[in-house]
């Protein structure tokens, strides 16, 4: 990235990280340290100026955006901190998009037992701004499931919540990972939630410092 | 996607809704003025085909054979026939010279006869045996109406009544005399006409247009030599500008509403693809290519064609009846119904603008990237300004052309659209600079100008979309009221309505002494004289080697040469030397320019004319265009005074006489110069008024469509920077500021806007009133001060008002609501 006095900045430097199947990995670190930039870049969001990456034991380097789109379909599941629901469809469309999107035939059975999952069976034809924040991040829990991923990435998903609101769709997110044996990739400042995962790797000013 | 599933997507998409309404609210003002258009088109057209009595007329020296009769009844179109030849009738011993007009029972097909008869008005044709007189014909006779019997040839008809009103009343000015209309049937009887007799046959057509169409070709391979057809384009030339005028005035305003709508979807598609990056990035993120995202988004925008264009054209039908109803009856007789074609160019208007305004904004959902689901700042590759604004240009470009077929009106419009991108983004830009220190400033004005100087894109935007709609609403609103007045002034209160001819060289002083002492205002009195154009640049002129029909027609008859060493004040030269002629100077003709055309005359030309066996010889001056609409004594060749010299000319004048002293001054003046013939033209003027009349209103009607689309445009421009408005004002309030902050700023963001808008949209006009009157209408219009002020007061009332409505909106909000939803 250019600075605006025109020099290269360094956002990740030296990074080495390596997340094995099933494994639940928290990235730990102060705000901008770089770890949102470390989860676009492993999710195949971004493309690093340097370096390479691999998803689902695909180098990404030489693969275009839409290559790499094709590489996330229905492997790859998404939680943010904003929610990010697709604002004109319902809870329902918005989780039966993904199993839509791989063409999954019996998606409408998948999506009503993944909202069930998430506690949501009344809520299903509600729209995003008809739902509180915790529930939209239910109803983003229940659509990064949706089609078992093979792994999935959040992004401080209690970022937005109360703590208790938060807790519950942490304890949820980890159930669900745990029925899917889905590798967790969790971008998170918070220590507590860190310790939940199988490993714990601190990010300080765009450098992995442990890999625990 | 299922269809319901499909609409419901598009309901609760408020992006999508936003631009629905846009295309709803285009279709429906160019639908609505396409239909109504199309019913004031069609309505004008019968009234030109009135003038005829009927839709296509064939005039030749022999009866039409049947087989013509045959044909036009197989296409369902209806018949009449007539003959015109001169004669002679006596009256108590005294001749007198009539044209003879025979018409059969169906005459006229298009138009109204009225004949005043001693049971009152009627207006169906003479009956066999009987004939109807001309008021001129009564007043040669020295008898006042009522039934005479005329002896003409072995007849004697009964004359029962005097014409009021006669649809073709005559094919020329010049070609007037005392007439005396009877039935054809008794033709034969009369024993008048042999086949080498001067006669003029006509074979009247009428029906519907693709009928007409259809025998004008037939007819067109089967015309015997010396028959010509005449259609509208043949009517005559003062009806035919005054109905031309009328349909551009109309395109004027149908353009307006399109071009307003255009932008309008610019606005609501710009609007639409920023509110959709944040789902196309999840998307993205989920899996979806680049191709998929964009066919997801069009497979949108094609519901919204399908139901904007269904539910468009639907208002669009309704609007146009709703109008007929308000205005209906000022059109004097039923408008005709409009026809689906209308319908479907509802359908391509909705898919070109959709197109054009839409998909460059659009092509940029494929640039998107995935990782603005972690960084919302990241904004798509900007589609290139050229891009952008070339496909709508292009687009609009080729809706214009193909909708006005005008090449003139299209390039002054495209021109208009040029000149404003340039003049809004240097304008802007500037405005943006002389703002920039004041944003510091505290309190509400301070945050209202820091808030039009933070993203100048977005100001400029919203600056076009004003501008566009002052532009338009003055253009309408004022220049419209100027332009047409001007055009109704062209034919003011006191315009010559009867013509004098046949004035001797002798009676020219007497009759101005006439004149004065009766108090009768006149325009002048014209040398005229009758002549056949023979050779061009010295080579003898043959009618077969001109393959256009006007063309031939103009040989073959002889023209009326005006003979004035000064030009009508409705003349203009556009080519050549101004006219300027003083005694000893070689001698030289101007030409009609369109008349010019046709017969391949330039400046430099040498003309010869036959004139009662008298050789005419000279170049051609200038070129010149009349505005025959004027009423005024034109030529199509005029001469300089010198060149008259011995030929045998005439004299011609105009005159207007009110309403009370008509009967005595004509009454006085065939009894003081018998030899003079007077033509009265009120019928003719009174259909030239009609149709300024009607053509004023059919604008003023379609003005409505243009009003709504300026107020979409509006809407639209405040509709894009609703959600960054709405977030500052909860920011705001969140840190304490005070409703009266607040508006402040609201009101000093919009009210800067309207003033700087409405200086540009009134200059914008006031350029646009330049061209459209210069080189569209040929009218002369001045500078107005007024539109500055109503421009700039005007946009700064108005947009204060929208500055309050929409405030009032986000103050109702509570902060944290909006500060959620971002």
């Amino acid at each position: 990235m250019q600075a605006p006095d025109g020099s290269l900045l360094s956002i990740l430097t030296g990074v080495d990280l390596n997340v094995n199947s099933g494994e639940a990995v928290a990235l730990l670190g102060a705000s901008g340290s770089g770890k949102s930039t470390l989860l676009g870049l492993l999710a195949g969001l971004d493309e690093p100026t340097a370096g390479k990456i691999a998803l689902l034991g695909k180098e990404m380097t030489n693969l275009g955006e839409d290559a790499r789109a094709r590489l996330r379909l229905g492997q790859v599941g998404f939680v943010f901190q904003s929610f990010q629901l697709l604002p004109g469809m319902t809870a329902f469309e918005n989780v039966a998009l993904p199993l839509k999107l791989c063409r999954v035939h019996n998606r409408k059975q998948q999506a009503e037992q993944l909202l069930d999952a998430v506690g949501l069976t009344g809520r299903a034809d509600h729209l995003p701004r008809q739902l509180s924040g915790g529930e939209q991040q239910r109803v983003a829990l229940a659509r990064a499931f949706a089609g078992d991923p093979r792994i999935l990435f959040a992004d401080e998903p209690t970022g937005n919540l109360d703590p208790e609101t938060g807790q519950q769709i942490i304890d949820l997110m980890f159930s669900l990972r745990d029925r899917c044996a889905t590798a967790l990739v969790l971008v998170t400042h918070d220590e507590q939630l860190a310790s939940r995962c199988n490993r714990i790797c601190r990010l300080e000013h765009g450098k992995l410092m442990s890999a625990g | 996607m299922p269809l319901p599933s499909s609409l419901h997507r598009v309901w609760r998409n408020k992006a999508l809704l936003i631009l629905m309404t846009a295309l709803v609210i285009a279709v429906t003002a160019l639908t609505s003025v396409a239909f109504f258009v199309d019913r004031v088109d069609k309505a004008m057209l019968l009234q030109g085909s009135a003038l005829m009595a009927a839709d296509l007329l064939v005039q030749q020296g022999d009866a039409a054979p049947s087989a013509w009769e045959r044909q036009a009844s197989s296409l369902g179109l209806e018949t009449s026939r007539q003959v015109l030849f001169p004669s002679v009738i006596f009256h108590q011993d005294k001749p007198v010279l009539v044209q003879v007009k025979a018409v059969d029972g169906d005459y006229p097909l298009r138009g109204k006869l009225l004949v005043a008869t001693e049971q009152g008005m009627v207006s169906t044709a003479p009956a066999p045996g009987h004939a109807y007189a001309s008021p001129s014909l009564y007043r040669a006779l020295g008898i006042g109406r009522g039934g005479i019997h005329v002896p003409l040839g072995k007849l004697l008809l009964k004359a029962q009544g005097e014409v009021k009103q006669e649809p073709d009343m005559g094919g020329s000015l010049f070609q007037f005399a005392p007439q005396l209309m009877m039935n054809y049937e008794d033709i034969p009887a009369s024993g008048l006409l042999t086949p080498a007799s001067r006669a003029q046959y006509r074979f009247l057509v009428a029906g519907p247009a693709d009928a007409v169409e259809r025998m004008r070709r037939w007819l067109a391979s089967r015309l015997p030599p010396g028959a010509k057809i005449m259609g509208m384009e043949n009517a005559r030339p003062e009806m035919r500008m005054a109905l031309e005028r009328g349909r551009r005035f109309l395109q004027l305003a149908a353009l307006c509403a399109s071009l307003l709508s255009g932008i309008a979807i610019m606005l609501a598609a710009r609007q639409y693809v920023a509110q959709a990056m944040d789902g196309v990035a999840v998307m993205r993120t989920l899996g979806m290519s680049a191709a998929q995202v964009l066919k997801y988004h069009l497979h949108e925008l094609l519901l919204v064609f399908v139901l904007g264009s269904l539910l468009g054209i639907a208002a669009g039908y309704l609007g146009q009846q709703a109008l007929y109803v308000l205005v209906g009856d000022w059109f004097g007789e039923q408008l005709p119904m409009p026809g689906w074609r209308s319908a479907g160019l509802g359908f391509t208007y909705a898919l070109i603008l959709l197109c054009g305004f839409s998909l460059p904004a659009l092509w940029r959902i494929r640039h998107i990237a995935p990782l603005r689901v972690l960084r919302r700042d990241l904004e798509p590759l900007k589609v290139s300004g050229w891009l952008s604004w070339g496909t709508a240009t292009v687009v609009f470009a080729a809706l214009v052309i193909w909708q006005v077929q005008d090449w003139r009106l299209a390039a002054a419009l495209l021109s208009l659209i040029a000149v404003v991108i340039l003049l809004v983004t240097v304008f802007g830009w500037m405005m943006i600079f002389l703002l920039k220190p004041f944003r510091g400033k505290a309190g509400g004005v301070g945050i209202g100008i820091a808030a039009l100087t933070r993203n100048p894109g977005l100001t400029l935007w919203q600056l076009l979309g004003f501008t566009m709609g002052i532009t338009m609403l003055l253009l309408l609103a004022l220049v419209r009221v100027d332009l047409l007045e001007t055009w109704q002034d062209s034919l003011p209160v006191q315009v010559p309505n009867h013509f004098l001819i046949n004035i001797q060289p002798g009676e020219q002083m007497s009759l101005q002494r006439w004149f004065d002492e009766h108090g009768v205002k006149h325009s002048g009195m014209y040398a005229t004289a009758r002549g056949r154009l023979i050779q061009l640049d010295g080579q003898p002129l043959d009618v077969n080697q001109f393959e256009d029909e006007r063309a031939r027609h103009l040989l073959a008859r002889e023209f009326s040469l005006g003979f004035s060493d000064r030009l009508q004040s409705d003349n203009k030269v556009v080519a050549g030397a101004h006219w300027k002629f003083s005694p000893g100077r070689p001698g030289g003709f101007s030409v009609e320019a369109k008349l010019a055309e046709t017969l391949g005359i330039q400046v430099g030309s040498l003309l010869t004319f036959d004139v009662a066996g008298q050789r005419l010889r000279a170049e051609v001056i200038n070129l010149r265009s009349v505005a025959w609409d004027s009423f005024n004594v034109n030529f199509f060749i005029q001469g300089n005074a010198g060149l008259m010299a011995d030929l045998p000319a005439a004299y011609i004048s105009s005159l207007y006489l009110d309403e009370h002293n008509t009967a005595l001054v004509v009454r006085k003046l065939a009894q003081d110069y018998p030899s003079i013939s007077l033509l009265d033209i009120r019928p003719m003027l009174q259909r030239v008024r009609g149709i300024m009349d009607k053509g004023a209103l059919a604008v003023e009607s379609v003005f409505l469509f243009t009003l709504l689309a300026a107020a979409l445009v509006t809407l639209s421009a405040v509709q894009i920077s609703r959600k960054e408005r709405a977030a500052e004002i909860a920011i705001l309030r969140t840190l304490g500021a005070g409703r009266s902050l607040v508006t402040a700023a609201m009101l000093t963001e919009f009210g800067l806007l309207g003033i700087f808008s409405g200086f540009l949209g009134a200059t914008l006009a006031a350029v646009a009133e330049q061209l459209i009157a210069d080189h569209l209408f040929g009218l002369e219009a001045g500078l107005n001060v007024q539109l500055w002020l109503t421009g700039m007061v005007g946009g700064l009332l108005g947009l204060v008002l929208i500055g309050f409505l929409v405030m009032r909106s986000l103050l109702s909000t509570p902060p944290v609501h909006v500060l959620r939803s971002n």
